[in-house]
C-alpha cells in the first residue's frame, strides 16, 4: 500500500465488491475444475498461461489488487458463504472423477502442512526442515494406534496432534542454542534421524511401512464407501475430501487467528530483528518454540488424515525431500501470505501430476522451477501484505 | 594384535579418509562462502561416473589392455572435469545467491542436487541402474594372518597427501592467501584488489575435485555406484563437517574420522549397526550442535549489539 488512496476509491460500491467476490470466486473455481479434468497437455499450458497473465496483470496494476483486497474486505460475509459453497458442491462437478478427488486431498493435505511451516518460516524466518518429520510422526501414532489398539480415528487425531507437538517442542529445545543456518542444520538432522528410525524400527513395519490402517466411520457411514446424495453418486474419495477441506479450515483459521494475535506480531518482530526483539521484552526462546509446536500440530493432523486416507504409510513418505517440497511451497507461494502458500501447495502438488508428458523430466522441472523462483522472485508469487490495524 | 580389532580398524580408516574427502568441500565451501552447498555430495558422485565412462571408452576404442594406465587417465579426467562442474554450479546458481538469506541458498542447493542427480540418471547409459565399479588396486598385502588390501592404504596415503596439499595451497601460495582473505572479509578483500568472483571459482573447483576422489574412492570401495548415492555420501560427510565445525580444515578431518569411529563401533558391537549408521551420525550432529553450536572446531560465533 505505497500511496494513501482516498477515501472515495478505496470503498468504491458494496454491489461492486460483491461482484468482484463473486466473479473471482467462481471463475476461479471453474478455471481450477477445467485444470482437473483435462485430459490435454495445451489445455493445460493454456491455463497456466491464463494464470500467468491475470498474475503479470496484477503485478502492473498494483490498484486493481487492491481493489480485490477492498472487496474481500467489505464482502467478508459473501466471500466466506460464497467460498463455502463451492467447496462444499466442487465434488459434485467433478463428474466423477475419482482421480480428480485425489488429486484435490493431496493438494489440500499438502497446503496445510504449508500453513504449518508457514508459521516458522513465513512468520518467524525459522528454516524448519523437520516438517515430513511431523507430518509422519503423526501419521505413524494414528495408524499405530488404529492398527493395534483398535482405536478410533476421531480419538487418535488428537493423540497423534499432542504426541507430534511434544516431538515439535523437543525439537524446539535446540532453537534455545542455535539460530539460522545451525538451526537449520538442527531440523534437517532431526529430519533424517526420525526417518531412519521410522525405517528401522520393527513395529514400525520397517521399510515395508504399515498397512491395513481401517478407514474412518461417521454415523455408520465408512470413509470408503461412496456418498449418495439426491441421486448424486460421489467416489469415496469424497469423504476425504470434505474432510481435507475442514482441516484446511482450521489451518486457516489458526494462521488467522494467529497472525493477528500478540503472537503473530511477535513471531514478526523475531524475524525483523530477533536481537530487538528481545531488547523489547519478547520471549524469544518461548516463541520460537511456539512455532515448532504449532507446526508440528497441524502437520500431525495432515499426516494422521493422509495414513487414513490411503491407509498404507512408508518411511519413504516422510523423507527430507519432503520437508524441501514443502518449504518450496511457502517460498513459491509467498512468506506469511495465506492465500499465498496455499496457492503454492497447490501449484506444486497439481503442476507435476498434470505434467505427466514430462513423466522422465518430472524431478528435474520441478529442480529446475523452484531454482528460477529463488532466482527471479524471491518473495514469492503473492508477499505478505502490510498488517492494516483499525477495520477488522 | 587382536585379528578382528585390526579389521576393524582398517575398516575405520578406510572410511575416515574416504569422509574427510567429502567433508572438506563442505567445510572449505562454507568458511569461504558462508553457504552450506548440499549439492557437494552429487557434484563429488559425478566424479565416479565420469571416470567409468573415460575407462570405458579408453579400454574399449583407444588402448585396449592398458588398464593401470587407463584407470589413471580415467581418474585426472574426471578430477579435472568434476572441477570444472563445481565452477559451472557456482557460475549458474550458488554466486547469485551471494546477498540472498542463506536459507534461500540452502533450498537452491538441495534443488540443484536433484537435478545433478536427474542428469546423471537421463545422461548416463542406463544411469536408473547401479554401475559396477572396479577395485583400484586388488592386491593384498599379507602379515601373518591379517590381509590389508593395497587399495586400502592408497587410499588413505592419497587422502593424507591431498590433505597436506590443500595445507599447502591454503597456506603457502598466493591462491591460498586470497581465498582466506576473502573467507576473512569479502569487502576488504575486494579493496585489497582480490576478485572475490575468481576467488569462489578457484574454492568450487578445489572443493570438488577433491570431492571427486573422495567420489572415487567412495564408489571403488563399495564396488558399484547408483546416481543417487550422492544424497547419503554428501550428507555423512555434511555432517562430519559439521561435528568438526564448518569453515574448519582440520575440524573436518577430526569429523570425518570421529563419525567413521562411531560407524565401525556401531557395526562391530550391534547386530543390524550399518542400518542405523545415519541416525547415530545425526543424532551426534544434533548433540555437538546444541552443546557447541558453531562444531568442536568452529570459529564461536560472536553476536554484536
Amino acid at each position: 500500500m505505497t500511496a494513501e488512496p482516498t477515501a472515495d476509491r478505496l470503498t468504491g460500491g458494496v454491489a461492486q465488491s460483491v461482484a468482484i467476490v463473486a466473479g473471482l470466486e467462481i471463475g476461479g473455481a471453474a478455471l481450477l475444475r477445467l485444470f482437473l479434468l483435462s485430459e490435454k497437455t495445451w489445455i493445460v499450458v493454456a491455463l497456466l498461461a491464463v494464470f500467468g497473465a491475470a498474475f503479470a496483470v496484477l503485478q502492473l496494476r498494483p490498484r486493481l489488487e487492491e481493489r480485490i483486497a477492498t472487496a474481500f474486505r467489505q464482502s467478508r460475509l459473501v466471500a466466506l458463504l460464497l467460498g463455502f459453497a463451492i467447496v462444499l458442491v466442487y465434488p459434485f462437478l467433478m463428474q466423477g472423477s475419482s482421480y480428480a478427488l485425489h488429486l484435490l486431498i493431496t493438494a489440500q493435505l499438502y497446503a496445510v502442512l504449508a500453513l504449518a511451516l508457514n508459521f516458522q518460516l513465513g512468520s518467524a524466518n525459522i528454516p524448519n526442515f523437520a516438517t515430513a518429520a511431523s507430518y509422519g510422526i503423526g501419521a505413524y501414532s494414528s495408524a499405530l494406534l488404529a492398527i493395534n489398539f483398535g482405536i478410533s480415528v476421531w480419538l487418535t487425531l488428537p493423540v497423534a496432534a499432542v504426541v507430534a507437538t511434544v516431538f515439535g517442542f523437543v525439537l524446539g529445545f535446540p532453537a534455545m542454542r542455535t539460530r539460522d543456518t545451525y538451526l537449520a542444520l538442527v531440523t534437517l538432522a532431526f529430519g533424517i534421524v526420525i526417518h531412519q528410525l521410522l525405517n528401522n524400527f520393527t513395529w514400525t513395519g520397517g521399510p515395508n511401512g504399515l498397512a491395513g490402517i481401517p478407514a474412518p466411520t461417521i454415523l455408520g457411514h465408512s470413509f470408503n464407501s461412496p456418498i449418495y446424495l439426491l441421486g448424486y453418486r460421489l467416489p469415496s474419495q469424497a469423504n476425504f475430501y470434505y474432510l481435507a477441506a475442514a482441516l484446511v479450515a482450521l489451518a486457516i483459521v489458526c494462521a488467522r487467528l494467529l497472525h493477528h494475535s500478540r503472537v503473530g506480531l511477535a513471531w514478526n518482530a523475531l524475524r525483523s530483528n530477533e536481537l530487538a526483539a528481545r531488547c523489547q521484552g519478547i520471549n524469544v526462546v518461548w516463541y520460537k518454540m511456539l512455532a515448532f509446536g504449532v507446526d508440528a500440530f497441524l502437520a500431525a493432523f495432515a499426516g494422521s488424515i493422509y495414513a487414513f486416507y490411503v491407509s498404507y504409510i512408508a518411511p519413504d513418505n516422510f523423507t527430507f525431500l519432503v520437508s524441501v517440497t514443502i518449504m518450496t511451497m511457502v517460498i513459491v507461494g509467498g512468506m506469511d501470505n495465506t492465500f499465498g502458500v496455499i496457492v503454492g501447495a497447490f501449484l506444486l502438488v497439481l503442476l507435476p501430476e498434470k505434467l505427466r508428458i514430462f513423466d522422465d523430466y518430472r524431478l528435474l522441472f520441478v529442480g529446475v522451477i523452484v531454482i528460477l523462483f529463488l532466482l527471479l522472485r524471491p518473495q514469492g508469487l503473492f508477499p505478505q501484505r502490510p498488517r492494516s490495524f483499525g477495520d477488522h | 594384535m587382536d585379528l578382528l580389532l585390526s579389521q576393524h580398524l582398517l575398516n575405520w580408516l578406510l572410511q575416515g579418509s574416504i569422509l574427510a574427502l567429502v567433508a572438506l568441500g563442505f567445510s572449505l565451501l562454507f568458511g569461504v562462502l558462508n553457504v552450506i552447498h548440499f549439492s557437494h555430495g552429487d557434484v563429488s558422485i559425478v566424479g565416479p561416473f565420469v571416470a567409468l565412462a573415460v575407462m570405458q571408452i579408453l579400454l574399449v576404442e583407444i588402448l585396449p589392455h592398458t588398464w593401470a594406465s587407463a584407470l589413471i587417465l580415467a581418474a585426472i579426467v574426471a578430477i579435472v572435469a568434476t572441477g570444472c562442474l563445481g565452477v559451472l554450479v557456482d557460475w549458474l546458481v550458488v554466486r547469485r545467491f551471494r546477498t540472498a538469506p542463506a536459507m534461500m541458498a540452502l533450498v537452491a542447493t538441495v534443488a540443484l542436487g536433484a537435478i545433478i542427480r536427474e542428469l546423471i540418471r537421463m545422461l548416463y547409459p542406463q544411469g536408473s541402474n547401479p554401475q559396477p565399479f572396479p577395485e583400484l588396486i586388488s592386491a593384498q598385502l599379507e602379515f601373518g594372518k591379517l590381509s590389508v588390501p593395497i587399495s586400502t592404504l592408497f587410499m588413505f596415503a592419497v587422502s593424507v597427501l591431498m590433505v597436506a596439499g590443500l595445507y599447502v595451497i591454503m597456506h603457502r601460495t598466493p591462491l591460498g592467501i586470497r581465498i582466506r582473505a576473502v573467507a576473512q572479509d569479502r569487502d576488504i578483500a575486494r579493496l585489497m584488489g582480490i576478485h572475490p568472483n575468481r576467488i569462489f571459482a578457484a574454492t568450487f573447483f578445489i572443493a570438488s575435485a577433491v570431492g571427486a576422489i573422495g567420489g572415487i574412492f567412495y564408489a571403488s570401495s563399495a564396488g558399484v555406484i547408483r546416481f543417487d548415492f550422492g544424497i547419503q555420501f554428501g550428507l555423512i560427510g555434511f555432517s562430519a563437517a559439521v561435528i568438526g565445525g564448518l569453515g574448519s580444515m582440520h575440524g573436518a578431518i577430526i569429523g570425518s574420522f570421529v563419525l567413521a569411529a562411531i560407524d565401525t563401533v556401531a557395526q562391530a558391537t550391534l547386530a543390524d549397526g550399518a542400518a542405523y549408521r545415519l541416525v547415530f551420525a545425526f543424532l551426534l550432529v544434533i548433540l555437538v550442535l546444541v552443546l557447541r553450536p558453531s562444531g568442536l572446531f568452529g570459529k564461536p560465533i560472536l553476536e554484536k549489539v
